[in-house]
C-alpha cells in the first residue's frame, strides 16, 4: 500500500519531474513535516490550548454597525457581573489615542469615538472568566449614532461620500480629503500609438470580491506583564519582530522589553502578518497587572482580515496574429477602514496587471479606495489574483474574438526568458522558461483532445512578484554529539517551513534528519526576521540557514586545524564532510575530535539580507517570481448552473523543489483556495455594513467534496532561482490565475462569459438564461430557434 | 446559569421538562441547539438530556409493515441501517447530506425534526414517507402526521414540558420509489439551497416533500396515474405539485433561482424516484 503523499510523488515521478539534486541527502526528497505528527493528532498546541493558570479572560463590545459616533458608552451593569475586573474604553487609554499600521500609522488601539467597521472594538472587558467576560461585554450599553458608512466602491467614490479616515491623518496629502487612500501609475509604450495597428479591441469590466482568509484556527493573543515591566505576548503572528516592534512603539519600551512568543498559527495565509489587537491586550495587561487572553471566534476573525475587492476596467488590443498591441487598465481595489498594508498590495498588484505578456504600450492607473469594511490585508497572491482574473478573462475574450484558443494567445504573447514584461524606468523580466509552464499545463490537461457536450477547458496563467526586499537570520549550532539545533525565525503555519532547515542541515551539516531540531516562535532566543510573507522563506531563510551551516563547517575546519595541527590549507570544507589529507571525514566526527574533551559546541550565523531601492515603485525589485499555469476541465449543469471540475491541472516554475512532497501540498493546497474565490467564497454586507454570512455557515470555503475529480500539480525545474539549490518561493503560484483558467473553461463548456465572481452556481445559471432568452429573442426574429449548447456561440454578458 | 439534566427514565425526563417551562429543552445530540447556544439564537434554561434515558422507545424497531424511531436514532445510524436503506432510499440519501460523518454521529433524526427548520435536509423525505410522530407529555400520548406537526419556522406541534418519543415511517407500498435531490452552493458540508424528496406511487400517484422553499418544509400530491413519459402530463404535474413553494430571497439564493431549480430537482427526483419502482409491483 502506498500513502497518498507517495502517490503524490509518483504521480510527479512519473511525469518525469524531479531531479535529485543530492541523491545521497535530504534534500531533494519528500521529506514528512517536521512537526506533522503532533500537527495531525492534534497533539501540537495553538495560542489557544496554551494554559495560563490565573489569567484574565477578555470580551470585547462592538456595536451592530459599520460606521458609527460613539456618543457614550455605559458599563455600570458590566461592572456589576460578579469576576468582572475592568470595562476600558478609549477615555482608559492614553490621549491622543496611540495608532499603529504598516503603511500608515492610522489604526486606533480601541475605536476613538468613531467606529470605522462592524466589528470595531469600542470597549473591551477583563474578567476572571470568558463566562463573566462575555456576559459582561453584552451587558454594556453603547450609545451611538449611526453615520452613512461607505460600503462599496461607488458609494465610497461618490462626491460628497462620507470620509472614512479623518483627513487630519493625512496631513497635506493630496488624496487627503478623499477616500482614496493611494494611487499606482504605470506606464510604458504608446498605447494611442498601438491602436493603430489593433485589429480588434475588448473592453470589459471584471470585479472580485471581498474574501476572507478563513484560517481553520481563529488565533488570539495573551499578553504577559513581566516583572521588569515589560511584556511578554503570545500570538500566532507570521511577523514576530513586526509585533515586537510595534508592540514596543505603541507602549515606549525598548526592545529587550517586549518578548513575544509565536506559537505555530494554523493557518496564515497573509492574514496573520501584521498587529490587529495586540496592542489592545498589552495595554489591558500593564493596566491590570494580570495576565490577559483573548482568544478569537471565527466571526471575530472574519472581522478583522480580509482580502481587498476589486473592479477593474480593462481595454485591450489585439493584432490579427492575436499579439496583443495595448493594454489600458484602471483597478480600483475595495480596501477597508484602516490601511494596514492594503496600499501595497494594490501597488503591488497593479504592477503586474499587464501580466507576464509582451505587450508595447501599457497605462495601469490603480487607487486603494477606503471604505467602512474590514480592514483589507496581505492575502495569499497579494493582489495578483484580481488582475489576473481580468487580464487572463481578456485574453481570452480577444482569443474568441480572433479565432484563436486560449493556449495559442498566450503562447504567442508569453515573453521568454530574460525577456521584459514590465517595461519603462521599474522594469522586470521573466526569470523563468515560463513557457514550459504553460506547455506541460496544456499537456496534462489533454488541450485540444476532443470533450464531450457539456464540458469546457480553459487555460491561463499568473505571475506574482515575491519579496522586494528582506533581512533574514539564523543560528545553527553543531552539538558535540553531532546533532544540530537551528534557530529560524520563519513562522511555520502549515506550509513546512521548518521541514526545509531541517533537510538544509541535515545535509550540510551530515547530521541525521531526526537530530536536527528547529527553534523558532521566540523574539527572545530566535534571531531576526523581518517576515514570513511573499513566499521568501525558502529563498531567504533558507540562504540564512544555509550560510550559517557553512559558518559552522569553517569554525569545526579551523578548530580542527588547532587541535590535531594539521595545517588549515590542507584542510577543506563541503557539505557534511571535512576533507583531511587522509580522506574525508563525515562533520560529526571531524566536529568530535576538533571540541575534544572539553565537548562544547559551534556555533554558525547565516544572514540574507536583500536591499530595497528607494525609487521602485515596489521598493526594488522582486527577489523572484513565482509563475504558475492552470488548466481545467469543468462540466456545466445547465439547469442548475453548477459546475463540476472534472480536471484541474497547475503547473509552477519552482527552480528546484527542495521538498517535491511540500511543493505538491502547496500547490495543491493554494489550487483548491483559487477555487474558493473562483466558485464560492465572497463577503456579503448589508445597508448597515454588516457581514450578512459572517460566519462559517453562510460563508463557503471548498471542502474535500469540491476538490476536482482529477487535481494534479506539477513542477517546473531548471534550478534557476535564487535561492538554495537553484529553489523559488512557490506558495501562492497556484491560486493566481485559478478564476481566469475556470472562467474560460466555463465559457467554453456553456458558451456564456461571467466576468463577475465568484461563479456560483445562481450566476451561472443566471448568465445560461438570459443567454438563451437572447438566443431565443434572436431566433423568432430570424427563425426556428436553434438550440446547440456546446456549439452556440459565446454570449458576452 | 443554565441547568443540566441526564435523567434515567422517561418520567424523570418529562418532569423534568414540565418544571423548566418553555425554556426546557430536550438534548440529544446538541448539533443544532449548542450551535444556537453559542451564537445566543437559543436561550436555555434546562438541558433535559435524553441519552441516558433507558426507558424510552427503542433507536429503532422494525416490524412488518413500518420502522419505529426513537429519540436516540442518529443519523449515522440511520443511514447504515439495511432496512431503512431498502425500504426508504431517500430518507437515507438525505440524511447523508446532513453535515459530516461527525455531526451524523451525533445528530439525532428525531431531534432534526423537532428543530424544524424549512430547510432540513430529511423533512421532505419524511413528510412524502408519511412519517407519524409521538408526542408525549405527564398527560399521556398524542400523534400526528410530519405536516401536521410542523408549525412554522423553528415551531412545532411539541410544545414545553412535552417530547417527541417516536417517529414511525410505514413500509411503502410494494410498487412504490423515492428519491431526494437538492441544490447547495457547495458540494461538501451545506445547507440546502433547494431541497426535494419525490415519491412515485404503485398507482402512479406523486408526493413530494419541499425544503427551503418555504417557512416549513412542504408537502403535496397529485393522485395517480402521472404519464412520466409524456413532458405536457408531467409538467402539467410540475405545476400542481410546486404551487405551494413560495420561496424567499436570502443569502443562499434569490427566489427566482430557487423556483427555476426547484422544478429542474424535482423533475429528476420524481423520474429518479419512478427508476426505483419494481416493475413487478407495479399498478401503473
Amino acid at each position: 500500500m502506498t500513502t497518498a503523499p507517495e502517490r503524490a510523488i509518483e504521480q510527479r515521478d512519473a511525469l518525469g519531474e524531479p531531479s535529485d539534486p543530492y541523491p545521497q541527502g535530504q534534500v531533494g526528497r519528500p521529506v514528512l513535516r517536521y512537526g506533522g505528527g503532533d500537527r495531525t493528532s492534534g497533539a501540537q498546541r495553538f495560542v489557544a490550548d496554551l494554559r495560563f493558570p490565573g489569567s484574565l479572560q477578555v470580551a470585547l463590545v462592538t456595536v451592530p454597525v459599520g460606521c458609527a459616533d460613539v456618543l457614550g458608552i455605559d458599563a455600570t451593569a458590566a461592572r456589576a457581573v460578579p469576576g468582572v475586573v475592568d470595562v476600558v474604553t478609549a477615555a482608559d487609554l492614553p490621549s491622543p489615542m496611540p495608532r499603529f499600521g504598516v503603511s500608515h500609522t492610522d489604526r486606533p488601539v480601541l475605536a476613538d469615538g468613531r467606529v470605522n467597521y462592524h466589528g470595531e472594538p469600542v470597549a473591551a472587558v477583563v474578567a476572571e472568566t470568558l463566562d463573566a467576560a462575555q456576559v459582561a461585554a453584552r451587558a454594556v450599553r453603547v450609545d451611538f449614532r449611526e453615520l452613512p458608512g461607505v460600503y462599496t466602491l461607488d458609494d465610497a467614490l461618490a462626491p460628497g461620500a462620507h470620509r472614512v479616515q479623518d483627513p487630519s491623518l493625512r496631513p497635506g496629502h493630496a488624496l487627503a480629503d478623499s477616500n482614496v487612500l493611494e494611487e499606482a501609475h504605470y506606464t510604458w509604450g504608446d498605447v494611442e500609438a498601438e491602436e493603430a495597428r489593433t485589429e480588434v479591441v475588448v473592453e470589459e469590466t471584471y470585479t472580485f470580491p471581498m474574501v476572507t482568509h478563513f484560517p481553520i484556527e481563529p488565533g488570539g493573543t495573551v499578553a504577559v506583564p513581566t516583572d521588569a515591566g515589560g511584556l511578554d505576548v503570545y500570538s500566532p503572528v507570521q511577523h514576530p519582530y513586526l509585533l515586537q516592534r510595534t508592540l514596543a512603539s505603541v507602549l515606549g519600551l525598548p526592545l529587550n522589553q517586549v518578548r513575544v512568543f509565536a506559537p505555530d498559527p494554523g493557518g496564515g495565509f497573509g492574514g496573520k502578518q501584521n498587529p490587529k489587537l495586540e496592542p489592545l491586550l498589552a495595554f489591558l495587561a500593564l493596566r491590570t497587572r494580570r495576565t490577559c487572553r483573548l482568544v478569537l471566534s471565527l466571526e471575530e476573525t472574519f472581522q478583522s482580515m480580509r482580502r481587498a475587492g476589486c473592479r477593474i476596467a480593462a481595454r485591450t488590443g489585439f493584432a490579427a496574429d492575436g499579439a496583443l498591441t495595448f493594454h489600458s487598465v484602471d483597478a480600483d481595489f475595495l480596501i477597508g477602514a484602516y490601511a494596514d498594508v492594503a496600499p501595497r498590495v494594490m501597488g503591488k498588484g497593479s504592477y503586474v496587471a499587464a501580466g507576464p505578456y509582451r505587450i508595447p504600450g501599457v497605462r495601469i492607473d490603480a487607487r486603494a479606495v477606503m471604505t467602512n469594511t474590514t480592514p483589507s490585508t496581505a492575502f495569499r497572491g497579494f493582489g495578483s489574483p484580481q488582475v489576473s482574473w481580468a487580464l487572463e478573462s481578456q485574453l481570452d475574450a480577444g482569443a474568441r474574438r480572433l479565432g484563436l484558443d486560449g493556449l495559442e494567445v498566450r503562447r504567442r504573447n508569453l515573453v521568454a526568458k530574460g525577456e521584459a514584461f514590465v517595461r519603462g524606468e521599474s522594469a522586470a523580466a521573466a526569470d523563468g522558461e515560463w513557457h514550459q509552464s504553460l506547455e506541460k499545463a496544456a499537456e496534462l490537461i489533454g488541450w485540444g483532445t476532443p470533450l464531450p457536450p457539456g464540458r469546457g477547458r480553459g487555460i491561463a496563467v499568473g505571475i506574482k512578484p515575491g519579496a522586494t526586499s528582506g533581512l533574514s537570520q539564523s543560528l545553527v549550532r553543531l552539538l558535540a554529539d553531532g546533532s544540530a539545533i537551528v534557530y529560524a525565525g520563519t513562522s511555520d503555519m502549515g506550509q513546512g517551513a521548518r521541514t526545509l532547515w531541517q533537510q538544509i542541515v541535515a545535509d550540510e551539516l551530515g547530521a541525521p534528519l531526526d537530530q536536527v531540531s528547529v527553534v523558532s516562535g521566540d523574539t527572545g532566543t530566535v534571531p531576526f526576521d523581518l517576515q514570513t510573507s511573499a513566499s521568501r522563506s525558502t529563498v531567504f531563510m533558507g540562504s540564512a540557514v544555509l550560510e550559517a551551516c557553512k559558518d559552522v563547517r569553517q569554525r569545526v575546519l579551523a578548530l580542527y586545524a588547532e587541535s590535531t595541527g594539521v595545517p588549515p590549507e590542507q584542510l577543506e570544507e563541503r557539505p557534511g564532510v571535512l576533507v583531511t589529507p587522509d580522506g574525508e571525514l563525515g562533520l560529526p566526527e571531524a566536529a568530535r575530535v576538533a571540541l575534544g574533551s572539553l565537548r562544547g559546541e559551534f556555533m554558525g550565523q547565516g544572514t540574507r539580507r536583500l536591499r530595497g531601492k528607494g525609487k521602485h515603485p515596489l521598493g526594488g525589485d522582486a527577489a523572484f517570481y513565482e509563475f504558475n499555469a492552470t488548466a481545467i476541465e469543468v462540466e456545466v449543469d445547465r439547469e442548475t448552473g453548477e459546475l463540476l471540475l472534472t480536471r484541474h491541472v497547475t503547473v509552477s516554475d519552482v527552480g528546484t523543489e527542495l521538498n517535491p512532497l511540500q511543493v505538491v501540498s502547496q500547490d495543491e493546497g493554494a489550487a483548491i483556495m483559487g477555487l474558493g474565490h473562483s466558485q464560492m467564497e465572497q463577503l456579503l454586507l448589508d445597508e448597515h455594513g454588516r457581514i450578512r454570512n459572517l460566519g462559517a455557515l453562510d460563508y463557503r470555503i471548498p471542502t474535500f467534496k469540491d476538490v476536482p475529480v482529477e487535481l494534479v500539480s506539477a513542477a517546473v525545474e531548471n534550478h534557476d532561482g535564487p535561492g538554495p539549490y537553484g529553489s523559488k518561493g512557490i506558495s501562492e503560484g497556484a491560486l493566481l490565475c485559478t478564476a481566469g483558467a475556470l472562467g474560460a473553461a466555463v465559457a467554453d463548456a456553456a458558451g456564456v462569459v461571467i466576468r463577475d465572481l465568484p461563479l456560483t452556481p445562481e450566476r451561472v445559471w443566471a448568465a445560461i438564461q438570459a443567454a438563451e432568452a437572447a438566443e431565443q429573442d434572436a431566433g423568432s426574429a430570424e427563425g426556428p430557434a436553434r438550440h446547440h449548447p456546446h456549439r452556440s456561440p459565446v454570449t458576452e454578458e | 446559569m443554565t441547568e443540566y439534566h441526564r435523567p434515567t427514565s422517561r418520567a424523570d425526563a418529562l418532569a423534568a421538562l414540565a418544571a423548566g417551562g418553555p425554556r426546557a429543552r430536550p438534548l440529544v445530540g446538541g448539533t443544532d441547539l449548542l450551535v444556537g447556544l453559542r451564537h445566543h439564537h437559543d436561550a436555555v434554561d434546562a438541558f433535559v438530556d435524553l441519552k441516558g434515558v433507558t426507558d424510552l422507545p427503542e433507536p429503532v424497531v422494525v416490524t412488518d409493515d413500518a420502522v419505529r424511531i426513537g429519540p436516540t436514532f442518529t443519523m449515522g445510524e440511520l443511514v447504515g441501517h439495511p432496512v431503512v436503506r431498502a425500504w426508504f432510499p431517500a430518507l437515507v440519501e438525505a440524511a447523508l447530506t446532513v453535515g459530516s460523518v461527525a455531526i451524523r454521529n451525533r445528530a439525532s433524526l428525531i431531534g432534526n425534526s423537532c428543530n424544524a427548520s424549512p430547510a432540513a435536509d430529511t423533512a421532505p423525505p419524511l413528510l412524502v414517507h408519511g412519517a407519524r410522530v409521538t408526542i408525549t407529555s405527564l398527560d399521556g400520548d398524542r400523534t400526528a402526521s410530519l405536516d401536521e406537526f410542523f408549525l412554522g419556522p423553528r415551531r412545532t406541534l411539541c410544545g414545553p414540558g412535552e417530547l417527541v418519543t417516536r417517529l414511525d415511517l410505514p413500509r411503502p407500498a410494494p410498487g412504490s420509489g423515492s428519491a431526494f435531490r437538492r441544490l447547495t452552493r457547495r458540494r461538501g458540508v451545506d445547507l440546502a439551497t433547494v431541497s426535494v424528496a419525490a415519491r412515485v406511487g404503485p398507482d402512479g400517484g406523486l408526493v413530494v416533500g419541499m425544503g427551503a422553499v418555504g417557512p416549513r418544509p412542504l408537502r403535496t400530491e397529485v393522485p395517480g396515474p402521472v404519464d412520466l413519459t409524456d413532458d405536457t402530463s408531467l409538467d402539467r404535474a410540475l405545476d400542481e405539485l410546486l404551487a405551494v413553494a413560495t420561496p424567499i430571497t436570502d443569502v443562499r439564493g434569490s427566489r427566482e433561482y430557487r423556483l427555476a431549480t426547484l422544478r429542474v430537482l424535482t423533475k429528476r427526483a420524481v423520474l429518479a424516484a419512478a427508476d426505483r419502482r419494481d416493475p413487478r409491483e407495479m399498478a401503473s
